[in-house]
């Protein structure tokens, strides 16, 4: 009889001694089990917690603003208000959807099909609705409690507080689509960013943008956040830069408001630096419809609109520039020394060349024309006579010595070169020589083939008011630090045209007839006490009426302002176009008076006496 | 009287009571911290309901000790059949609503009775082969203590709770053992069960065949016995994988997510996963108390009960999961060498079961949170939250010290 289990053995050892052995050995695999964990790979584990509990959350800049020359914003931020749920507590209230639904005006299955697509945790808050009004906003504060797990967000909108749109230069912003994000993923654009699609807000929009910061928050295991953490690796975010733009306000909004109703563009140059004044085009399109949800509505306003509000038509709409391209055939004629100021032509209203008529606008002829009074009468006749006295390459050529057929390099997206067509083209579309020389007759006058951006015309006034120096057309002057508030100048990049300024003076005096002279095309642009100089362009239009014209520069001794005004089949540039060249130089100088001991004596001393022809 | 009471004095475990105490601290401490971020007041009062379940427990833990061993040896299967029925009634409620039921409600108060059946599942194992000492290799001997103690495993693996019904596994065989059945005996028992989970692998379904067949060798049986042996580990074998199918998917979940065999992020493994980055990131000396960052953003699943022991890794660090170690340890040593020492046998098995029961429970519950044993669901004895466990633990606890008084009576 067992009397005492401890006196059995198992193989000649005290059982107990087992029960021991099998106790130590198991705590040993624990205490094993405890070192890997917590001494041999604690930093891995040390990780994953942090990793567990710690979210990078970013930060978003404010993106910078943009001001007119005289410091006037063009473009700010104000805070909108977005709506937003927490996808987990709506889930368990669908009272409170009713409710919501009646406030957003959105219905219930509009709301959860929100939550739905842009969840990303129940914990984590889905915006319900943008551009929520203050009234919307007051109605959920003031009710809090009726609302669990609803809020309101601020988010920053784009805001326009000038009277000047400057729609097409200033352009909008939006989310990134997905063919912007294949383009520049690689310089740190991601997906939802808020990206410039137009006008300056796309050209610039690596300085408005700024830089995200971080910052760290901690989250319980359902995702929520518990407080932010100090931490040396979070970032603030960098305000994006500010614009300063040569754009001055009140000639832009008088340009606009020129324009109205009709169809065509004004660009107003500073004549001294190529600093854009003034781009309008009309129609255009208003911003503030952009600054939120684009809605189908608002899309199909304007880009389904045969009338293409969307078109920069300053920069991206070319055209034939009619008379007012006369300069160029008689900068070439002369530089090329195939004429002189004094080789005349005598007008009866048409031409005869090969077995064609080419008329003359004036159908009286205009009579017996040097070259200065065939620029101030823009008579066709004389130009069609220098043209085939010329040619087609001394034309190209010179065209392209006033930098037309390529873009100016003004900082706006999607610039139009136009074409200057040439023998090379010529050939290419006639045939080698099957094209006639009457081609080169219309081509004088500005029709035919060549097309020509209402900016490459005024920067055309600039090169010539100038002598042949030119400026490359800007808009932004400079790009100033919102913290340091030290703004950094554009660079201006000038050029020489490859011409004899004593050619260009010549026709020149021929644009100072053209507004200030008896029978000038362009006197509807003259100012009683700044002397204009300019010249108007009516282009014939297979379409409709005639395209209006007009080009001009003033002072006309030292200019400081170049203008190009094109108007849609308008009609004739001297009694369409010249006009709002008229207002937008006298605002310019309203601004700007001429000091007498300065730059007066030039003004009116000077004024050259008024050839009459 | 006065040499009986310093006599008790003296014989008393003030060691184990002093590591029981220790564990209890560590426990309401470690409860207190895992519901401290909770955001629910009924969750932050759980250390305050563990305090007074612990006292509670106090109050039989000193009935146990003084109480003399003989009184419920005399009570044993009245005891071991109560519980019986507690468990039929369990498992009669969970069939009716269709669920898995392991509570009974008594006037709000909830109550475990597989907790308890455990205990007087011991007790009664202990008076059968105590009371049958001289016929203790008799198979019939053997084929009864399997069946006292196999029908509570069956009924709580029936309710369903496969980790506390694994605690019988342990419990039964280290009694046998201690009560001298033939070690063969429970080798040959054992086989079967052992060939069920080597069975999922080929290789180690041969190990454990090749073993089997060795130890048969080893000990010169008849032929037709060793035969008949092989036999039945073979049908086991092969039967396993159909039996496989008959259990819940849950609990086969809980298995082959151990073993690595599915992937559930969120599921079962997200519980060892956040467990075993909440003690490695413990370090050395751990985050410090109410820091853990796993434990206090509640990452941690079960973490004031079953996963209690992720929190005390967590904010004390290898230094405080030493400690705790060392303490079960302690209370380990001391439990199984008091029963070891005590003359009577039916205090000595009950001493060798209850201790038993500790070890698995302690092994099973760290082993889990650190992730190298299956999630079973077992608690940490004295330190997780939980009425029932604590208190039949320290009630368990009275009897160890109460063997321990009385070691020399025979």
């Amino acid at each position: 009889m067992i009397t005492n289990p401890n006196e059995h053995r198992l193989f000649s050892i005290p059982k107990k001694y087992i029960y021991f052995g099998l106790t130590a050995g198991l705590f040993l695999l624990l205490i094993w089990r405890l070192f890997y964990l917590q001494i041999y790979t604690t930093q891995k584990y040390c990780l994953q917690s942090q990793k567990n509990h710690i979210r990078e959350v970013t930060l978003e800049p404010l993106r910078g603003l943009i001001y007119d020359r005289e410091g006037k914003v063009l473009v700010e931020n104000t805070p909108a208000y977005s709506v937003y749920g927490i996808p987990h507590e709506l889930s368990h209230t669908p009272h409170v959807l009713d409710r919501l639904s009646g406030i957003l005006n959105l219905s219930v299955s509009e709301i959860r099909k929100n939550v739905k697509e842009r969840q990303h945790g129940r914990f984590s808050p889905v915006r319900l609705k943008r551009q929520v009004s203050f009234k919307e906003v007051s109605l959920l504060e003031e009710n809090k409690l009726l609302f669990p797990g609803v809020g309101v967000w601020v988010d920053p909108k784009r805001h326009y507080p000038s009277s000047a749109h400057a729609a097409h230069v200033l352009g909008y912003i939006g989310e990134i689509s997905t063919g912007e994000l294949k383009k520049l993923a690689e310089k740190g654009y991601k997906r939802g960013d808020i990206i410039g699609k137009r006008g300056l807000e796309a050209e610039y929009d690596q300085d408005l943008r700024g830089k995200e910061g971080l910052e760290y928050v901690e989250v319980d295991a359902l995702g929520r956040q518990i407080r932010k953490l100090k931490s040396e690796k979070s970032i603030p975010p960098v305000p994006g830069k500010n614009l300063i733009l040569g754009l001055d306000a009140d000639l832009q909004s008088l340009a606009e408001n020129r324009l109205k109703g009709k169809r065509g563009s004004v660009v107003l140059l500073d004549a001294r630096d190529g600093s854009v004044l003034a781009l309008a085009s009309m129609p255009d399109y208003d911003l503030k419809e952009f600054s939120g949800v684009i809605t189908n509505k608002i899309w199909d306003k304007y880009f389904k609109n045969p009338e293409n509000p969307m078109y920069n038509r300053a920069v991206q709409s070319s055209y034939p520039p009619g008379s007012t391209y006369k300069p160029i055939a008689a900068i070439g004629g002369l530089d090329s020394k195939i004429i002189t100021k004094d080789f005349t032509v005598t007008c009866r209203g048409y031409l005869r060349y090969g077995r064609r008529n080419y008329y003359c606008w004036y159908k009286k002829g205009h009579g017996t024309l040097d070259l200065i009074h065939g620029i101030e009468n823009s008579c066709n006749v004389y130009f069609y006579t220098l043209g085939a006295k010329i040619g087609v390459d001394v034309w190209a050529d010179y065209s392209r010595r006033f930098h037309f057929g390529m873009k100016t390099g003004i900082d706006l997206p999607s610039e139009n070169s136009g074409l200057v067509p040439d023998r090379q083209y010529l050939d290419k579309k006639f045939g080698k020589d099957k094209w006639s020389k009457g081609l080169m007759l219309n081509m004088a006058i500005g029709q035919g083939d060549l097309l020509v951006t209402p900016l490459q015309m005024a920067q055309l006034a600039m090169i010539l008011g100038n002598d042949g120096l030119g400026y490359r057309p800007h808009l932004v002057i400079g790009i100033q630090d919102p913290l340091t508030l030290v703004t950094n100048p554009v660079k201006i990049d000038s050029f020489r045209v490859n011409v004899d300024p004593k050619n260009i003076q010549i026709v020149k005096e021929g644009m100072r007839l053209v507004v200030n002279g008896p029978t000038g095309t362009g006197h509807r642009a003259r100012l009683p006490d700044v002397l204009v100089a300019g010249k108007t362009g009516t282009t014939q239009n297979p379409h409709g009426k005639d395209h209006a014209w007009f080009i001009g520069f003033a002072p006309f001794e030292h200019p400081e302002v170049a203008v190009a005004v094109m108007i849609e089949n308008g009609g004739y540039g001297g009694s369409v176009a010249a006009p709002i060249a008229h207002d937008l130089f006298q605002l310019y100088f309203q601004k700007h008076p001429r000091q007498p001991n300065v730059s007066g004596e030039v003004a009116m001393k000077d004024k050259p006496t008024v050839h009459t022809p | 009287m006065e040499s009986i009471t310093t006599k008790t004095i003296k014989r008393f475990d003030w060691i184990l009571l002093l590591t029981m105490l220790c564990l209890l601290v560590v426990g309401v401490l470690a409860i207190y911290s895992a519901t401290y971020n909770s955001g629910s007041s009924n969750l932050k009062q759980n250390y305050e309901r563990q305090i007074i379940w612990a006292a509670l427990g106090g109050v039989l833990f000193l009935t146990m000790a003084f109480l003399h061993f003989k009184y419920y040896q005399a009570f044993a299967y009245v005891l071991y059949g109560f519980s019986i029925v507690l468990l039929l009634f369990v498992l009669a409620i969970g069939k009716m609503g269709g669920g898995a039921v392991r509570w009974i409600s008594i006037g709000g108060l909830k109550f475990q009775p597989s907790e308890w059946a455990k205990l007087f599942t011991i007790i009664a194992l202990a008076r059968y082969l105590s009371d049958h000492t001289n016929q203790i290799r008799s198979p019939k001997v053997l084929i009864t203590a399997f069946a006292i103690g196999l029908l509570p495993m069956a009924l709580i693996f029936e309710e369903p709770d496969f980790g506390t019904s694994l605690v019988f596994a342990a419990i039964i065989p280290s009694i046998l053992f201690w009560a001298d059945v033939s070690p063969l005996a429970l080798f040959l028992i054992a086989a079967p069960f052992l060939t069920m989970i080597a069975s999922f692998n080929f290789y180690s379904f041969f190990a454990d065949m090749m073993l089997l067949v060795g130890v048969l060798y080893f000990v010169k049986r008849p032929l037709i016995f060793s035969a008949a042996n092989v036999l039945l580990n073979l049908f086991v074998g092969i039967m396993t994988p159909f039996m496989w199918n008959s259990l819940h998917a849950y609990q086969q979940k809980r298995i082959l997510t151990f073993l690595g065999l599915v992937s559930d992020p969120k599921g079962l493994s997200y519980q060892i996963i956040q467990s075993k980055v909440a003690i490695g990131s413990g370090g050395l000396w751990g985050k410090g108390f109410l820091h853990g960052t796993q434990t206090q953003l509640r990452f941690l699943p079960a973490q004031h009960t079953d996963f209690i022991f992720s929190v005390i890794g967590e904010e004390f660090g290898f230094i405080g999961a030493m400690a705790v170690l060392f303490l079960f340890v302690l209370l380990l040593y001391r439990g199984f060498k008091l029963s070891a020492a005590s003359k009577n046998n039916f205090a000595s098995l009950v001493g060798i079961g209850i201790t038993t029961m500790f070890l698995y429970h302690a092994v099973v519950n760290i082993g889990m949170a650190t992730g190298i044993m299956p999630v079973t669901g077992l608690p940490l004895p004295f330190v997780s939250y939980g009425g029932s466990f604590l208190l039949m633990s320290m009630a368990s606890m009275g009897i160890l010290e109460n063997i321990s008084i009385r070691k020399y009576e025979y």
